[in-house]
Formats: C-alpha cells, structure tokens, sequence
C-alpha cells in the first residue's frame, strides 16, 4: 500500500472557509472586542520584549515616530496555539527588526493585534498559525478496539499517546443551518442571530448583545472560567478522553481548561451530587451519566450552573440546560461528536448540532494556564 | 419598624455573603437584587427583590422573610431591556397595596446589573434602584 498522505477529508472545506473568513482571530480570542477590524495600521519597530504567556503573547517594540521612539505592543496568539503550529519565545528575539501590520485597539492605546509579523530583513512570515487539519493516513484505518470489543475513546497504549482536536466546527450552530462568523462565533452579519438556534425573545436579545459587544465580555477569557457544555469539544486546544474502565467511568482532559477535567459515569448512577457541586465539579461541566449504544457513548448531562458561556459566540443557556451527547469514533483518526440541547429556559425546543474531531496521534494534550497572564 | 429593617438588614448581608458565585450569565433577571425604593414610607427605602425565571415567566419576591410582597407580573422587553414589576400585599390594616416599578436594565453584560426607573403605588411614587447581587 503506498504510504502517502492526505490532508483532504470530510468537513476540511467547511472548516478551511470558516478560517479563511475569520482572518483576524483565529482562534477562538474576542479579539475584535479589543481591536478594531476599521482601523488599521502598519508599523516597523525593534524588539525590546517577547512575553511568551497565555492567554495572549505580546510583542514590545520601540518605533521611530518623527524622530521620537514610540513603544507599541503587538498582541499575537496564545502560546498554546502559537506552540501548535511550531513556534515558540525563541523565535523572535530583542533587537529584531520587524514589520506589523493589525488593528488598532479601540481604546487609543499604543496596542496592535498582529495580524501579520514580518522580519524586516527578508519579510520571512512570523506567529502564524497553520490552518491545515493534521495529516491523515491515505486510507481510514478501522477504530482501535478493547480486547473485549469495545469501541476505545483515546489511546489504548497509554494515556498520553494522542489527543482529538482541530474540530470542524468552532462555534455552536443548529445542524442545516449556515451563516457566516468567525472561529470564535463571531456573526458576519448580526442579522443572522435568530438563525443559529430556536432562541426564546430574551436569550435572542442577549446573544445579540453579546455580540454587539465583540465577545469581548466573555466569562472564559474575562474571568477563566471553564469552557464547560460543548464548547471544551471545539477548542482547537483539543481534549483527551480516558477511559477508566475498571470503575466505569471516563475523563475528559481539556486543552483549554486551565487543566480542567469533567468526568462521565458509566456506571449506572442518577445524576445526582451535592447542591453546589462537587469537589471535582462546580457544575461548569454538569453531572454526566452515560452508556454505551453500540459503538457510541451516549452520555446525558445535567445540572450546570450559569456562570459561564456554554458556547463559542455567546449563546446563553440556563440552569434547565440538559445536553445528549454522542461520541462516535467512526474509524482511528475521526471522532463524530452529536449534540442535542434541551433547554426550555432559553429556547423554544430542543435543538441538535454536530462535528468531528482528528486524532493527533503521538501528540501530548497542550496545556493552556488562563490565568498565566492576567493582572 | 427597626426590628423588621434590621431583619431586612440581616438578610441582606447574608445574601451579600452567600450568593456571589451563583446565575451570572443565564436569564437576565434571575437572581437576587438589592437596592432601594425612594420615599417608601410603608416599605422602608431599603428593598430586597428575589427573580426567578421558570422558563415561561418571571416569578418572584419583594422583600422576602419581611414584607413578603408577591410579584404577580414581571414584563420583559429584549429589544430595550425595559422591565415593568407588578405586585401586590396589604398594609397593616389590611388594605390592599398594589406596586408598579417600571425602568430598564443597565449593564446588562455585567453580572451586577442593575434595574433603573421608578415606583408607585397609590398616592406614592419615587425613583429605584436596584443592582443584582
């Protein structure tokens, strides 16, 4: 069989558009409630800094304005991602000279959102991030299996051995439904709001405020708070899944979370626990139970608070919220993730959405500390 | 009179305290509000309302555990986030005492929020303020 490779497959086109069309923020950063898209500006500097933290790197430079030097700071991706598609703090240093171009922040401030960074001296391209989904075998290779059958979620080597990611789809969108927004759920057109999902009037209105505002008051980059409900499957962080099979039971490792986990029981439990959450869950990611169907994990979850956004773009939810979730894993680089959102205190039925996630086989889960650079 | 304000003190403080944490980003409305009722002499100015959203309406209560004022209707704008309280009690004779509070959420995108307009009930009317704890 020729080994060759491909990087084509289902839901690689869509995925492509969605990231040619976002151009700005790749990643899933209310840039634009901090930088505005209308306002652009190019500027040639030196380095004097790279902060290499999350959840945004920085740039310092000094430029040469009328004879005086002025010092701007470029804002870039997170290392997380930044890591991901091959560079790292050493790949700029002081005393380099380089070329910006970006939007300017809102505020006035001497602040530049890198969309482009060159070196000065061959305009060689610098931070940015690939969008290419990770190459896969020419051919499918069939789901790995337990010895006693069982469709396996991860790795079954070891826990460290590969993680799911680059989903196909980076912001919550009923099925059949398409509308154009950026990776981080950004709608092109604000018109479009009642499209996405059967919102009630109120949850309409505050989506549409949400995203007034350019995402920028967002609790997961404002405040940390977890990427709980669907929004942990479409970081491009990514997310392990590891069984525990003797106690029945499988956790999911977030990429994105500040090292966060969620754990579903496949036990036979109610979804019960205490009041305020346990010690291993405040309620950010529920209460899970769940069984197998087949080749498919079906888990229901309960219980969330509402004290986090459960979706890239603002959709809200309420404590009535009670997700059906399907994993899939239809062969050993593909896990289809299916959802379906019952939450009669923000919409009017129950809706469903679904994607896919790759395997990054050999690839340890990135680790994205939130707090790393907050004030 | 200051036994029940210092009642409504207490609770206050005691939601002030345990309450932090909870419904920041679902319904607009849910949660507990703490503010004030200007030139309310049958209320006292300090008030204390509780939200609840069902799903279908906003239920709820003003000045639980003291005056228990019963919130009989709560309309909702989202266009403009305009807000309209009805409610209803009696006073210490027993006659009946029906509150109107019309205003408009501010800051809606933060999680203490709060409720700008006025009341009225009768002959009474005066502005209000109430911020989401």
């Amino acid at each position: 069989m020729q080994k060759g490779l491909r990087i084509t497959r289902p839901g690689a086109l869509g995925a492509t558009l969605i990231l040619l069309f976002a151009g700005e923020a790749l990643a899933h950063h209310p840039v634009l409630g901090k930088f505005d898209q209308d306002t652009r500006r190019t500027l040639e500097g030196i380095v004097t800094k790279v902060d290499w933290r999350n959840p945004h790197a920085h740039i310092f430079i000094n430029t040469d304005e009328n004879g005086e030097t002025v010092n701007w700071a470029v804002e870039i991706e997170s290392p997380s991602e930044l890591h991901i598609s091959g560079w790292n703090r050493e790949s700029l240093t002081p005393g380099d000279a380089i070329i910006v171009s970006g939007m300017l922040a809102r505020d006035g401030s001497q602040q530049i959102w890198g969309n482009s960074v060159r070196r000065a001296s061959n305009s060689q391209p610098l931070f940015t991030l690939d969008p290419n989904l990770p190459r896969l075998p020419l051919e499918s290779r069939p789901a790995p299996r337990w010895p006693d059958g069982q469709i396996a979620l991860g790795a079954i080597s070891g826990a460290s051995d590969g993680y799911w990611g680059y989903p196909t789809k980076t912001a919550l969108i009923e099925d059949g439904v398409t509308v154009p927004m950026s990776p981080d759920g950004q709608l092109a057109d604000i018109g479009d709001a009642d499209k996405v999902a059967p919102m009630q009037p109120w949850a309409l209105g505050l989506y549409r405020h949400r995203q007034e505002r350019y995402l920028q008051d967002d609790p997961m980059f404002l405040n940390c708070k977890p990427p709980g409900g669907t929004r942990q499957y479409q970081s491009r962080l990514g997310l392990q899944l590891i069984e525990d099979r003797e106690r029945e039971r499988v956790f999911v490792l977030l990429g994105s979370g500040n090292r966060n986990y969620r754990i579903m029981h496949l036990d036979g439990r109610d979804p019960v626990g205490q009041p305020g959450g346990d010690d291993d869950n405040p309620l950010y990611y529920g209460r899970s139970v769940g069984e197998w169907d087949g080749d498919t994990l079906v888990v229901r979850t309960v219980d969330f608070n509402e004290d986090f956004w459960f979706t890239n773009g603002g959709l809200p939810h309420t404590n009535q919220l009670t997700l059906t979730e399907q994993f899939t894993r239809v062969d050993y680089d593909t896990l289809k993730y299916e959802v379906t959102i019952d939450d009669p205190g923000a919409y009017t039925r129950p809706w469903s959405a679904s994607w896919e996630l790759s395997w990054l086989g050999g690839e340890a889960l990135p680790v994205h500390i939130c707090q790393e650079n907050r004030p | 009179m200051r036994a029940r304000a210092f009642s409504l003190a207490a609770i206050v403080v005691a939601l002030a305290l345990a309450l932090p944490g909870q419904a920041q980003e679902g319904h607009p409305l849910s949660g507990s509000w703490i503010g004030a009722w200007e030139g309310n002499e049958t209320h006292d100015e300090f008030v204390l309302v509780v939200l609840d959203w069902d799903g279908r309406q906003i239920g709820g209560m003003i000045n639980p555990g003291t005056d228990n004022i019963e919130i009989t209707n709560v309309e909702l704008d989202p266009e403009d986030w305009s807000i309209r309280i009805e409610a209803d009690t009696e006073d210490s004779n027993g006659r009946s005492v029906d509150y109107v509070i019309e205003g408009s959420i501010q800051d809606l995108e933060l999680p203490s929020r709060y409720i700008s307009g006025t009341w009225r009930s009768g002959d009474g009317r005066g502005d209000f303020q109430i911020r989401r704890q």
